[in-house]
């Protein structure tokens, strides 16, 4: 039987995983942390309809059953051994892999990186995770105050030179105003801006969200990116702008501040990959994938693939079907080396 | 000893004394053309220093420490500062022994230009030596090894010139090389001269014994004349060639320190003073390894040293490109051997371009440092201890905003200048203003909700106009507060404070002197619980102010202090400077990059900074955490 | 045409077919960061003098992209320089060396 490494327990690698056990492979999923499920555990509810991320994910996790899977561990070392992969865990597994599928996701952009937004440095700014904590939990000193003034801050981390992300992160948007309607339903007296550089609601449902953001929410849409944030002697936070519609700088104060940072490559997924010289692209630090419309979840590596945001931000449903295309890739390569 | 050939004359003299007269004539008329282009005022500056005995004294120390005993380069390099050193000083020696020789012996030819020069050949040794004659045979010859050895040195710089402590080296241009083919011609041809000479003349430990080796199988006497013409004509050619190689720095240089200990400065990029340094520069090429850009190669170009070569030679569009690139963060200026404030001249050039821009401030007269309060003082709300209200011309809702006490008039207590991009790092701000708290300092915050530019980023673009109007404004801001010091955030806005601004009587410190003060004083104190860590010297609190010792002060009571690859004066630009008008930002970031390689070549846990344009941008790049000296001190400060 | 309707003068419209394309052809090869902004109005929300009086690096490139080449430089003869805007640039555009240039070329 083949032996397939699936890196990473994310929604894509726990569906890639899924999918490749239902065809007959041997599986093997390695996760670095205690639990299954990626960001999406950290998650409260899904845009554009506000499906709880917990349902989706249970039923994920029911699907991998006779999935290998490893939690706490790391890949320690791997190499190309002939046509297959020696993957040695740090929990002192090792398999030899026909087929590596890295579906190791992304990391969140640390907002402390942007100082002049002061996260980490005032006490009532919070990130877009932060915020989908406390929904899940309500548990977070910074939110608890009801607050009457909330901002969202858009593109922290994307579309950023000086952060070292030039691309859009291209979920941060619908998160933003989903998390707007959110917690205007938890606040309904609060008022809600979000500063934006361009909204990008591109899915399906997704321009109603906006629409309903704007007429049953009264969410107070600013075309400007925040520039400073200064904390004034309340720990209120006077927040800079551009109203670039109207080409006046403002400024307003605020309870509470909300980072949307954006995606990165992670970075231990990188290392790993850095291991057998599969490298994040110097533009924007996702995998370089063999070609960019035909071929997005091979790499230029023989028997290595790739599924979900490793290779660019992706929605939670883009992941998915990435994940079931990088199945039947897979699928297809060993089938090839089959019959040769 | 008596003189040998009778008129005191050979015709192999003409091509020296050719060189000489044009040389003589060449700086005779670049000096006139010089004094005219300073201004009156300045020169008037310049004569009297000649009669100031304290400023003459300093003018003969500077000479022979930096003209002919190079001691800054030795400094760097032990073999890079021989080698300069052995050349101008061998050399000068020469010319000093050979005057007193003449002057000793036959002091009937006193006057001849060449006759020193030429000695051996005019002389003949009589008799037994004395011990006079042979004390001076052996200096001529010892300081004739000396140069000798100083230029067997340089020639094997040229080869391999990281054994003398540099990576890189100036290309020379084509008078360079005329220049340089004859200098390391002269001294050779000198020995050569001499060695078959000393037959008749006599000499010492050097020339006698080549006299004997040559004498094997050469007749010496046949190359007696060719030596002395070829010699001549190799002194002759240097000279002809001096004004448009880099040599012209030997005699200039020695004008410049005169220039500049009369306490003159540059005006204008191209005329007077800033033609006297760059008739200065020697290419030695320092400042191409010290250049931060030069982690690029393709930035090479862009050294100060070709700055100075395009000056010379009138290239505008050159000259432009170069002072428009430059950080302008000093490092040239802080290693060059001459002293050349290169970063002046550029600022210079800058304002040729961009001074006649047109501006408009006539707003900043509604600008106050607080400016959602009133201008009139208000009472305050009290929020600490309860007590009466705070005046002051600055708001009084500031005050209590900053949980001001109260108690102090405004010229007990410190005003807080953040800066423009210190509003970007709110670290800093938070942590300092939580130190002024820990330590009791009473303190009113002028720019809390900004304020206006010092003034500083105008003069790096060479618009000193529009700088003096922000200038004349924030003086006024300054003193109105009544405080009688000022602690700034910022590096750029200290220095132009200190510089630019007449603030007589109020005492100017940046935060890592005020923490350093407040440690001696025992106001605060910390613990040593921050681990390793590596401090970056902003360009303009090091080299911009002189700052060095107090954050190095500070930091050693926090934790371990690793060292940088380039520390103090050569402290590596973050790249983030305000300084250049051109580069773009990933030219910049292959600067900041290399500064961090050097910064954590020891690997310490932790980067800090004293500078917010240095703090936000290594936090772009940087794998560890950069964090402002202020956050460091603040987080580990202990409880009384 | 023109003798009927409402063709008041001067338009408030703007005009792109009377765009200075010399001129900022000239600046983009001083500048070409010129060419970067997306409008984020980062720059504008920052600026030192924009307390005071209107002063704004991506009105004044949208105001040149339009013609209205006086705006621009109104726009931008408060500036100090103090390179704040560099800082908070997303597309790390050279806004100092930008701002000389515009009033150089444009003066």
């Amino acid at each position: 039987m083949k032996n397939i490494v699936v890196i990473g327990g994310g929604p894509s690698g726990l569906e890639a995983s899924a999918n490749l056990h239902k065809m007959g492979y041997n599986v093997i999923l390695v996760e670095k942390s205690p639990a299954l499920g990626g960001h999406l555990a950290k998650w409260d509810r899904l845009f554009p309809q506000g499906i709880p991320a917990k349902d989706v994910l249970e039923g994920m996790i029911s699907n991998i059953n006779g999935v290998k899977y490893f939690l706490n561990a790391n890949v320690q070392s791997i190499n190309a051994l002939g046509k297959s992969y020696n993957v040695i865990l740090d929990n002192g597994i090792t398999v030899l892999a026909d087929a590596v599928l890295f579906a190791t996701g992304f990391d969140l952009f640390k907002a402390e990186k942007k100082e002049e937004y002061g996260y980490g440095i005032y006490e009532r700014v919070i990130t877009n995770a932060d915020l989908e904590n406390w929904f899940r939990t309500k548990e977070d000193s910074r939110v608890a105050n009801n607050p009457k003034r909330i901002g969202f801050v858009h593109c922290v981390g994307s579309r950023d030179e000086k952060a070292g992300n030039r691309y859009c992160s291209k979920v941060c948007c619908a998160t933003a105003v989903k998390q707007a309607c959110e917690i205007k339903q938890e606040f309904p007296d609060a008022e809600v801006f979000c500063f934006y550089m361009d909204l990008r609601m591109f899915g399906r449902g997704y321009e109603d969200l906006y629409l309903s953001a704007q007429k049953e929410y009264g969410v107070r849409f600013i075309r400007g990116r925040v520039s400073e944030v200064a904390e004034n002697i309340n720990k209120e936070l006077v927040v800079k702008a551009e109203d670039t519609l109207s080409g006046k700088p403002i400024k307003v104060t605020l309870d509470l501040l909300v980072l949307m940072a954006g995606m990165q490559n992670c970075s231990a997924g990188a290392k790993v990959a850095g291991q057998i010289g599969v490298a994040g692209m110097e533009t924007d630090g996702f995998f370089e994938t063999k070609d960019t419309i035909y071929s997005l979840q091979q790499s230029n590596k023989p028997g290595v693939f790739f599924a979900g945001a490793c290779t660019g931000p992706k929605t939670l449903p883009d992941s998915l079907h990435e994940a079931r295309a990088a199945a039947l890739a897979i699928h297809n390569y060993l089938q090839e080396g089959e019959k040769r | 000893m008596r003189e040998r050939i009778a008129g005191g004359y050979d015709d192999f003299v003409i091509p020296f004394m050719v060189g000489m007269a044009f040389i003589f004539i060449y700086l005779f008329i670049a000096l006139i053309r010089l004094f005219t282009h300073i201004p009156p005022k300045d020169r008037i500056k310049f004569f009297k220093s000649l009669v100031n005995p304290k400023i003459l004294y300093k003018d003969c120390r500077d000479i022979l420490l930096d003209c002919l005993l190079h001691v800054k380069i030795f400094k760097r390099n032990l073999l890079l500062g021989y080698m300069h050193a052995s050349i101008a000083f061998g050399w000068f020696m020469l010319i000093v022994v050979g005057h007193i020789e003449m002057w000793l012996y036959v002091p009937q030819r006193n006057g001849l230009l060449y006759y020193p020069v030429f000695f051996r050949y005019f002389v003949k040794q009589e008799g037994d030596l004395t011990i006079k004659g042979a004390f001076f045979f052996f200096l001529m010859d010892f300081f004739l090894l000396m140069v000798l050895s100083g230029v067997g040195l340089a020639m094997y710089k040229r080869f391999r010139s990281t054994a003398l402590g540099m990576r890189r080296t100036t290309k020379p241009c084509f008078a360079d090389r005329v220049a340089l083919a004859c200098l390391w011609s002269i001294f050779p041809l000198r020995l050569l001269a001499e060695s078959f000479t000393a037959g008749i003349a006599g000499g010492s430990f050097l020339t006698k014994p080549m006299y004997w080796l040559f004498n094997n199988f050469l007749s010496n006497d046949a190359h007696i004349l060719p030596t002395w013409w070829a010699y001549s004509t190799a002194l002759g050619l240097f000279f002809l060639a001096l004004p448009f190689s880099r040599y012209m720095h030997i005699p200039t240089e020695a004008f410049l320190i005169l220039l500049r200990n009369a306490g003159l400065k540059v005006t204008k990029p191209r005329k007077g003073f800033a033609e006297a340094e760059i008739y200065s520069c020697s290419s030695c090429g320092i400042c191409i390894d010290a250049c931060p850009m030069n982690i690029q190669k393709k930035n090479l170009p862009f050294s100060s040293v070709y700055f100075i070569r395009f000056l010379r030679r009138h290239n505008t569009r050159k000259i432009n490109q170069i002072s428009d690139k430059c950080l302008m963060c000093g490092k040239c200026v802080a290693l060059c051997p001459v002293g050349i404030e290169s970063c002046g001249i550029k600022r210079a050039q800058r304002a040729t371009l961009y001074n006649d821009i047109k501006h408009d401030y006539t707003y900043l007269h509604q600008a106050h440092h607080t400016p959602d309060s009133p201008a009139h003082p208000l009472p305050g709300t009290q929020a600490a201890t309860g007590t009466s209200a705070a005046t002051g011309t600055l708001s009084a809702s500031v005050q209590a905003d900053a949980k001001l006490s109260g108690r102090g008039t405004a010229s007990e207590k410190v005003l807080y200048f953040a800066g423009c991009m210190t509003h970007l790092t709110p670290s800093v701000i938070k942590n300092l203003t939580g130190i002024f708290e820990s330590s009791g300092t009473e303190y009113v915050f002028a720019d809390k909700d900004g304020g206006v530019c010092c003034g500083r980023p105008l003069i790096l673009a060479g618009r000193e106009d529009a700088a003096k109007e922000v200038i004349a404004r924030n003086t006024e801001l300054i003193r109105n507060s009544g405080c009688k010091k000022v602690v700034l955030s910022c590096p750029i806005c200290l220095k132009v404070l200190k510089e630019e601004y007449n603030l007589k009587g109020i005492e100017l410190v940046h935060h890592t002197q005020f923490i350093n003060t407040l440690l001696e004083q025992g106001k605060i104190k910390v613990s040593p619980t921050a681990g390793s860590m590596v401090y970056h010297n902003p360009c303009e609190l090091g080299r911009g102010c002189g700052i060095y010792k107090e954050p190095l002060n500070v930091l050693q009571q926090l934790g371990e202090l690793k060292k940088a690859a380039k520390e103090g004066k050569e402290s590596i630009c973050c790249g983030g400077s305000l300084g250049s008008l051109t580069l773009n930002y990933e030219d910049r970031g292959k600067i900041t990059q290399g500064s961090l390689a050097a910064l954590t070549i020891n690997d310490p846990q932790k980067i800090i900074t004293a500078c917010p344009l240095c703090l936000k941008t290594f936090a772009d790049k940087a794998d560890r955490p950069v964090m402002d000296i202020a956050q460091i001190v603040n987080e580990n400060i202990c409880q009384k | 045409m023109g003798k009927f309707g409402f063709a008041l003068s001067p338009s408030s419209r703007i005009n792109l077919d009377e765009v200075d394309k010399v001129k900022f052809a000239k600046l983009v090869e001083i500048e070409p960061d010129v060419l970067k902004c997306m409008a984020c109005g980062s720059c504008t929300a920052s600026c030192t003098a924009g307390k005071f009086v209107k002063t704004s690096m991506r009105s004044a490139i949208l105001a040149l992209q339009n013609g209205k080449n006086e705006d621009a430089i109104n726009f931008l003869k408060g500036c100090l320089l103090c390179g704040k805007c560099t800082m908070v640039c997303p597309r790390a555009i050279n806004t100092r060396h930008l701002i000389i240039s515009i009033l150089k070329v444009y003066q």
